[in-house]
């Protein structure tokens, strides 16, 4: 890929992670453009969660160099890289379930101050999720899998993220409420938003995005444009393994 | 004067299980308290019993000394809570107990064999600021009603978000971009002056301070506090702190049976009440039935 002058919003170069003596992350290289969206796929254990949690230095790796805008990430911690843009959606959407809906979001804007602006931002939270605004006071573990993924979605929006991280919002989802939460993703990405998606759900994903990166046991092995990757004869024997999305 | 001399102790028996209850508020369980209360009282004894020129003239020990005393006891204690803060609250659950149950003995062992904290027989002759419990009950009252009004704004305020958010998922908190490492260290702080703070009172009240104050035992003792009263909003642990303290002495009539009976109370409490007496649910039905009634 040809780099033009200004260097990408996130560039991952050789990035190794260890789990203790177990490696689960090697040399992993990936680049992102400001304004793509990028589907991170592969099976259960392949290192996709842990590439989402490198980037937003849950964990630290041992090896390589993860760099924002041109600038090195090694020693940020977590809550920097948010408020740098990162905005990070973990797997299992973790929405605090004894707090409101309305709390949920506001944490979300945890380390904003313009308090006119957050309020300005729940309102066009409450206007794209519905179902949310009318479920503000309602605490959030009462809310279906399907609104709890899209409150968690909000939350982290909440933040006002450059680059989303986005951790299997299509996990334990009815088909139809995947196509709603993918449209979701869609529009967010039309309107600027960057998208880093983690999915088992390939063919979810690559509907959407406009690349895709295939992780295998820890390393890239396939990587290409979401129509390349979708044609692709053995993307999902070969690589994504014959497994059912599961948990990731 | 025997009852108010109760209400002393009921007023320290909860403010030390607000002390529990802030770490625990973001999810750390810290036995610590017993520990940072028995560093108040030193600090107590040894200013007031070792520096003449706090003393004063009068017959009574004067109260702005017993102010300046407050202010070092709060101090030291939240320099110590901020240095070790660091490195144990990296422990999580159990370990982190484990490591302030440590610390409160490493604590009990240095005082019980220090010459400057008296040895095993402690510093005794502590200067009296006040001419009966009465006055202790106003200070010990106004402390507590300080602390409590803290941690009832703490519900509303980012800090306390913070916190419920660290306590119920901490991962998520991270992705938030809430710093959880600075803000489980505030509480840790919060919690080590509260406990310094009533330390020092005590030192006053009970005249005589010595290594068995702060023990393993009365780390249990005020986590049982919080474990009856409740953790999750802090009426829970002001009452736990309250009742238990108190309840030994008002079962005195019933002789011999008490102290089967306070042991049930302990036991059948977690048991009918999981999350303790008091709980946020809770305290909503009962306001909505007495708007009801």
């Amino acid at each position: 890929m040809s780099t033009p002058a200004a260097p990408p919003l996130l560039a991952l170069r050789g990035v190794s992670v260890r789990y203790g003596p177990i490696s689960a992350l090697q040399d992993i290289d990936l680049q992102i453009q400001q304004g793509e969206l990028v589907a991170l796929l592969g099976s259960n254990g392949a290192g996709k969660s842990t590439t989402l949690r490198a980037i937003s230095r849950l964990v630290k790796p041992v090896a390589g160099l993860i760099e924002w805008r041109g600038r090195s990430l090694a020693r940020t911690a977590t809550e920097r890289t948010v408020r740098l843009g990162i905005g990070h959606c973990p797997e299992g959407r973790r929405v605090l379930a004894r707090q409101s809906v309305a709390v949920n979001l506001e944490l979300g804007a945890y380390l904003r101050r313009d308090r006119r602006a957050i309020a300005r931002d729940l309102q066009r939270c409450y206007e794209r999720f519905p179902r949310l605004g009318e479920r503000r006071s309602q605490p959030a573990g009462s809310l279906s899998g399907g609104e709890q993924q899209m409150l968690a979605i909000a939350r982290s929006l909440m933040g006002r993220p450059r680059l989303l991280l986005l951790d299997e919002p299509s996990l334990g989802l009815a088909p139809l409420l995947v196509a709603e939460v993918m449209a979701i993703l869609q529009q967010l990405h039309r309107e600027g938003l960057t998208i880093l998606l983690v999915e088992q759900n390939a063919h979810a994903a690559l509907a959407i995005a406009d690349r895709g990166v295939v992780l295998q046991a820890g390393s890239i092995s396939l990587s290409g444009s979401a129509a390349e990757l979708m044609a692709h004869p053995d993307l999902k024997d070969t690589y994504l393994g014959e497994g059912e999305p599961g948990d990731g | 004067m025997r009852d108010l001399s109760l209400l002393v102790q009921m007023g320290f028996g909860a403010l030390l299980a607000l002390s529990v209850y802030l770490p625990l508020r973001c999810g750390q369980l810290s036995l610590a308290t017993p520990g940072f209360y028995a560093i108040g009282g030193y600090v107590a004894a040894l200013l007031s019993t070792r520096w003449p020129a706090l003393s004063g003239g009068g017959a009574s020990y004067p109260l702005t000394s017993l102010a300046l005393e407050l202010l070092l006891a709060a101090l030291v204690a939240g320099a110590v809570a901020l240095v070790l803060g660091r490195p144990v609250l990296q422990l999580r659950g159990i370990y982190l107990a484990i490591a302030t149950i440590a610390l409160v003995e490493i604590l009990r062992v240095l005082n019980l064999n220090m010459a400057w904290s008296g040895g095993a027989v402690g510093i005794f002759g502590i200067p009296q600021p006040f001419d009966g419990p009465a006055g202790y009950a106003l200070a010990t009252g106004v402390l507590l009603a300080l602390t409590c009004w803290l941690c009832s704004r703490l519900e509303a305020m980012r800090l306390g978000r913070a916190m419920s958010a660290i306590r119920e998922d901490e991962l998520a908190a991270r992705c938030m971009g809430i710093p959880t490492a600075d803000v489980k260290l505030i509480a840790f702080v919060l919690s080590a002056v509260i406990a310094a703070l009533t330390g020092v009172l005590a030192a006053h009240f009970l005249n005589t301070w010595n290594a068995r104050q702060g023990s393993f035992d009365a780390s249990i003792t005020t986590l049982a506090f919080v474990v009856f009263g409740g953790s999750r909003i802090w009426l829970g642990p002001v009452l736990g702190g309250l009742v238990i303290t108190a309840l030994p002495e008002l079962l005195r009539p019933v002789g011999d049976l008490r102290l089967i009976l306070f042991g049930l109370v302990i036991l059948v409490g977690p048991i009918l009440f999981p999350q303790g007496v008091i709980t946020p649910e809770g305290l909503a039905r009962i306001r909505a039935a007495v708007r009801r009634a």
